[in-house]
């Protein structure tokens, strides 16, 4: 990451997406030939390079992952700041839309999937970072059927933006129950609840709690987690998005909503979608889920395709919080 | 990632400082120091907590290790450096509100780098806000110079801003030592008091040391000068500093003080400084010239630039008065 390289150094090919802080185009290296993704960021002519950019730019120099899609170079200009990722053929919502069955992938592929997920997820948080925007159109996919964690920290740095942009920016639909009870003080804890509703609807080919404004979000989990109250949640009346008036729902098994899950795929999604923080297995936790063991196991009989786990850069982490996306750029 | 390191000087980099070409070291000590001092001045008027304005101080002396004093106004650097701290901190701070805590600054109405024996009263009527107040083009000026440094400030650092203060670590050593059986606030305020002023140090201390070694140099100058009676072992090694880096920091730390009256007082190592406020690329200039030093290369498209900054703002005077 030399910053040197001049912007005409790749070939600006199609649009991938847009946002309110960048703008996502395919790029060709004129050199290597290699396929880029390039993330335009706009400087505000006010207030000059924005805080997101410089936050997603030192955390992703930093998080250098075989599931966390890689940034190669940054380009600075007088004008604007081109961020060079390395190349993705789709996101996980476009490849559920293509290759799916209505939208629901085969089992074999939403294991690895989320194989792939909880690794990313687990080298994170290992590396005190919370992702804290994991949803498909954030996870990435190449055609060797890698699952890749992209859009690291495009927005704010202070909790994560509630009711303040309309659904298709900023989507509810992953957005653990903590959090949409008003907590500041979540965790890593978050981010697997994200992906415990995405394997739902890797199988589903449907969200699982679609909701439509903070408190619908809180309804849509209640119907199916069923209404937690201080006895199954202590300290739940704190929060301040508490309410006495919830209507009170029974747990609904998964099993029965998602009878396409196998036992231990239940078992494993149960633990993943625990209302209570604390009681949400860990992503090194569920890594080593029974669920996982034939992959493990395929993975010992062909050492080849045995990807090593990277090890954690400083092991004196500190904490830092990194932030979520406001806007679709494509999922980088 | 590391959250409780910095990165720090290469010996390339501190070389470099001493190498042929570059400014006279005493000039080079001024500047950082009177930049250092600019920071932690803006910083207090700007109403940040003492937490952002120790980073952008530990961003400014990081910067400077990669890129020539000379290349910018001083307190140009300055503003970038605590404008882009504050931008990522939780307490940002608008380009209008730096910009009017710098002009009044470096304007002969402020205190600072002036002399205060002065009466009040003549203070006051001195005190004249068309001195500090700027025109709408020489704001813009200013703005478009902030946001320009601040762009190479990212590139020199390679976005790398995050910066490990020792301060945090210095009140949790203390806890662990037990304040070393003295009160909490005596000792506590004397040690962070050095980590504070070991930011203005020309030797860059933050660039050279982690905050632990940091933290342990502050507690220990601060147990001597309040008399604690110190663990007779060594005690710095459970906090995983050796003796002779102890030994350089508590040095270091200590002489700040001397060092810095003197370069404002008797010493002056730039003729006509004392009493003139915030050093500025002119006087440094007309210091080379005096003692017969060629201009240090870089500066030469600079020079052009700064007239050309010059000449748009009295334009801008002129166009305002009329």
């Amino acid at each position: 990451m030399d910053g040197k390289r001049h912007p005409n150094s790749f070939q600006q090919l199609e649009k991938l997406g847009e946002g309110t802080y960048a703008t996502v185009f395919k790029g060709r290296n004129r050199q290597t030939g290699d396929l880029v993704a390039l993330k335009e960021i706009h400087l505000d002519s006010e207030e000059g390079t924005p805080s997101t950019a410089i936050r997603e730019i030192s955390l992703m120099k930093e998080l250098k992952h075989e599931n966390i899609v890689a940034l190669h170079d940054v380009i600075h200009t007088e004008n604007k700041l081109m961020l060079v990722f390395e190349y993705m053929d789709g996101d996980l919502k476009k490849y559920m839309d293509t290759h799916g069955d209505r939208g629901a992938l085969k089992p074999i592929v939403i294991k690895s999937f989320m194989y792939q997920l909880l690794k990313g997820i687990d080298f994170c948080h290992k590396n005190r970072v919370l992702h804290r925007d994991l949803k498909p159109q954030n996870l990435l996919i190449n055609s060797k059927g890698q699952l890749k964690l992209g859009d690291f920290g495009l927005a704010r740095a202070f909790g994560i933006p509630v009711n303040t942009f309309s659904n298709e920016v900023v989507t509810l639909w992953y957005r653990a129950p903590d959090v949409l009870l008003g907590s500041r003080t979540y965790n890593t804890s978050i981010d697997i609840w994200s992906a415990g509703c995405i394997m739902a609807e890797m199988f589903s080919g449907r969200p699982l709690f679609p909701g439509t404004t903070n408190e619908d979000q809180i309804i849509r989990i209640f119907r199916i987690m069923g209404t937690p109250t201080e006895r199954t949640w202590p300290g739940l009346s704190q929060f301040p998005e508490y309410k006495t008036t919830w209507q009170m729902y029974a747990t609904q098994p998964l099993s029965t909503i998602l009878p396409q899950i196998d036992p231990l795929g239940i078992d494993l999604l149960q633990r993943m979608l625990q209302l209570r923080p604390e009681l949400r297995i860990t992503a090194a936790d569920a890594l080593n889920h029974q669920w996982f063991h034939d992959i493990i196991a395929a993975q010992k009989h062909h050492p080849q395709h045995h990807q090593v786990p990277q090890p954690m850069m400083h092991p004196h982490g500190g904490y830092q919080q990194p932030v979520p996306s406001q806007g679709n750029y494509g999922g980088y | 990632m590391s959250h409780m390191t910095n990165p720090l000087a290469t010996p390339e980099q501190l070389f470099q400082r001493r190498s042929f070409g570059a400014l006279p070291l005493e000039l080079q000590d001024a500047i950082f120091f009177a930049a250092q001092c600019l920071t932690q001045a803006a910083g207090i008027l700007l109403q940040l907590p003492q937490s952002i304005t120790a980073q952008a101080n530990v961003l400014l002396a990081r910067y400077w290790l990669v890129e020539p004093l000379m290349a910018h106004e001083f307190s140009d650097v300055s503003a970038a450096a605590m404008y882009l701290t504050a931008k990522l901190s939780a307490s940002p701070r608008s380009p209008r509100d730096v910009c009017n805590v710098y002009a009044y600054l470096v304007s002969p109405a402020s205190t600072f780098f002036h002399p205060l024996h002065q009466p009040l009263a003549a203070a006051a009527a001195e005190n004249n806000p068309p001195k500090y107040c700027l025109s709408e083009s020489q704001y813009q000026s200013f703005h478009a110079r902030l946001l320009a440094i601040e762009a190479r400030v990212f590139y020199a650092l390679s976005f790398n801003t995050h910066v490990a203060l020792p301060h945090p670590l210095a009140v949790t050593y203390l806890q662990a030592l037990d304040f070393l059986n003295m009160p909490k606030e005596t000792i506590a305020k004397r040690a962070l008091a050095y980590l504070n002023a070991a930011v203005l140090s020309p030797q860059m201390l933050y660039c050279t040391s982690q905050p632990n070694a940091l933290a342990v140099a502050a507690i220990y100058n601060a147990a001597r000068d309040v008399g604690a009676k110190m663990p007779e072992c060594e005690w710095w090694e459970v906090f995983d500093v050796d003796r002779e880096e102890l030994g350089f920091l508590v040095v270091g730390m200590r002489s700040i003080e001397g060092w810095g009256r003197k370069i404002r007082g008797e010493e002056e190592p730039i003729k006509g400084w004392k009493g003139k406020g915030m050093l500025t690329r002119r006087m440094v200039q007309e210091e080379l010239r005096r003692r017969g030093i060629e201009e240090v290369g870089e500066e030469g498209d600079d020079v052009e630039a700064d007239m050309a900054r010059r000449l748009d703002e009295r334009m801008a005077e002129l166009e305002g008065g009329s």
